[in-house]
């Protein structure tokens, strides 16, 4: 008998053939990194929890059509960047790209107990000063740790626009975090 | 930005592979000025990753509904429509098996002359036309030959019913001649006188 590690493409394998237990499982393993993506988009805690089933459940309806089950997750985050950006179009028809402000203050006030409140605070506001394209980028590369072409595949954009919005949001936050950093960590 | 060979961020992310890496790694170790902006840009992303996620208020999961279940016939069916494998393997059979069948298929028979319409429909109305009186005649046949039995049948049937009207007459002529004979006896026998 051998012992390995149940994948995610194992679930995914069986969720196929109808086991919603797997599906679950593989909800689990993912929901809370989908929330906060949607959550830092979005600023929105319902909207964010909102969304997040729905994206489960497009996943869920269109598992079969997944050909590659090991880039499950840039997938998924496909579905819930183009849900977050109809919610954008909806609630906002005149512009497809800038996304409201952050509507829900205590989404970007919350502290870590590790770091101090203020770096988590200038940190939040830092990502607001970026534009949605920029706030997204960052999100998928610091946060979620997706390679350039995943994020590509998953904003709809070439990897050099994508390299484009992260460095310019990079410079950005570099100039808003600095002082902050060295009096947070002083 | 900078001085390196390719771009610092790139080799910041883990997004330069094999001699790329080799040789900005080189030049990173011989430059400060790159030393001190990967610093400035671990320090950024040690900045940001200071948020940390949150917990998803109310847990996300599915249940199982045997009504919007497909079916297993159903599954199976999808499943092998979204194979490639055995889409392929299908569409390889049903192209083995169409040209088996055009292999053993027997040679066309030769194409048949051309035909004069006018004179094929011709010939179908001439055809016709003797079908349709041979049928009338046929049918006029066995009209009269019913008819002429229907007739026998009757004058038979009418001669026997008048030779039994005749027995009839004369069973009763018979009976009144010898009931008029019995009253005339009668009638003399009482005229003469009894000895």
């Amino acid at each position: 008998m051998i012992f390995r590690a149940v994948e995610d493409s194992d679930l995914i394998a069986r969720a196929r053939k109808g086991d919603v237990e797997s599906f679950n499982l593989l909800v689990s393993r993912w929901e809370r990194r989908v929330y906060n993506y949607l959550l830092r988009i979005l600023g929105n805690r319902e909207d964010a929890l909102d969304l997040t089933q729905d994206v489960f459940l497009k996943a869920y309806q269109n598992l079969r059509k997944l050909d590659d089950p090991s880039r499950f997750a840039p997938w998924l985050y496909r579905i819930a960047h183009n849900e977050a950006f109809s919610l954008f179009r909806k609630r906002r028809p005149e512009s497809t790209e800038e996304v409201p402000e952050q509507a829900d203050a205590a989404v970007t006030a919350g502290g870590t107990g590790v770091f101090p409140l203020e770096l988590s605070l200038a940190v939040s506001r830092a990502l607001e000063r970026l534009s949605a394209d920029q706030r997204e980028t960052v999100l998928l590369k610091i946060y979620q740790g997706f390679k350039f072409e995943e994020i590509a595949g998953i904003v709809g954009a070439p990897v050099s626009t994508v390299k484009s919005r992260l460095y310019a949001a990079l410079e950005l936050l570099k100039e808003e975090l600095a002082p902050v950093k060295t009096r947070g960590m002083a | 930005m900078n001085c390196a060979p390719f771009d610092l961020r790139d080799y910041f992310f883990g997004e330069l592979a094999g001699t790329d890496r080799a040789g900005m790694e080189q030049h990173v170790q011989d430059c400060p000025a790159c030393r001190a902006e990967l610093v400035r840009l671990s320090q950024t992303r040690d900045a940001l990753l200071a948020l940390r996620e949150e917990e998803i208020p109310q847990r996300v999961a599915f249940v199982s509904d045997r009504v919007y279940e497909p079916s297993a016939w159903k599954r199976a069916w999808r499943a092998f429509w979204h194979s490639g494998p055995r889409l392929g393997f299908a569409s390889a059979a049903m192209v083995s098996a169409a040209l088996l069948v055009l292999a053993l298929r027997p040679a066309a028979p030769p194409p048949a002359p051309a035909v004069d319409l006018a004179a094929l429909r011709a010939e179908m109305s001439r055809q016709v036309e003797a079908a349709v009186t041979r049928a009338t005649a046929e049918a006029e046949a066995r009209h009269r030959s019913e008819t002429a039995r229907l007739l026998a049948a009757a004058e038979e049937r009418f001669a026997r019913q008048r030779e039994q009207d005749a027995f009839v007459v004369a069973t009763e002529l018979a009976l009144l001649k010898r009931q008029m004979t019995a009253v005339y006896r009668a009638s003399f026998d009482a005229r003469e006188p009894q000895p």
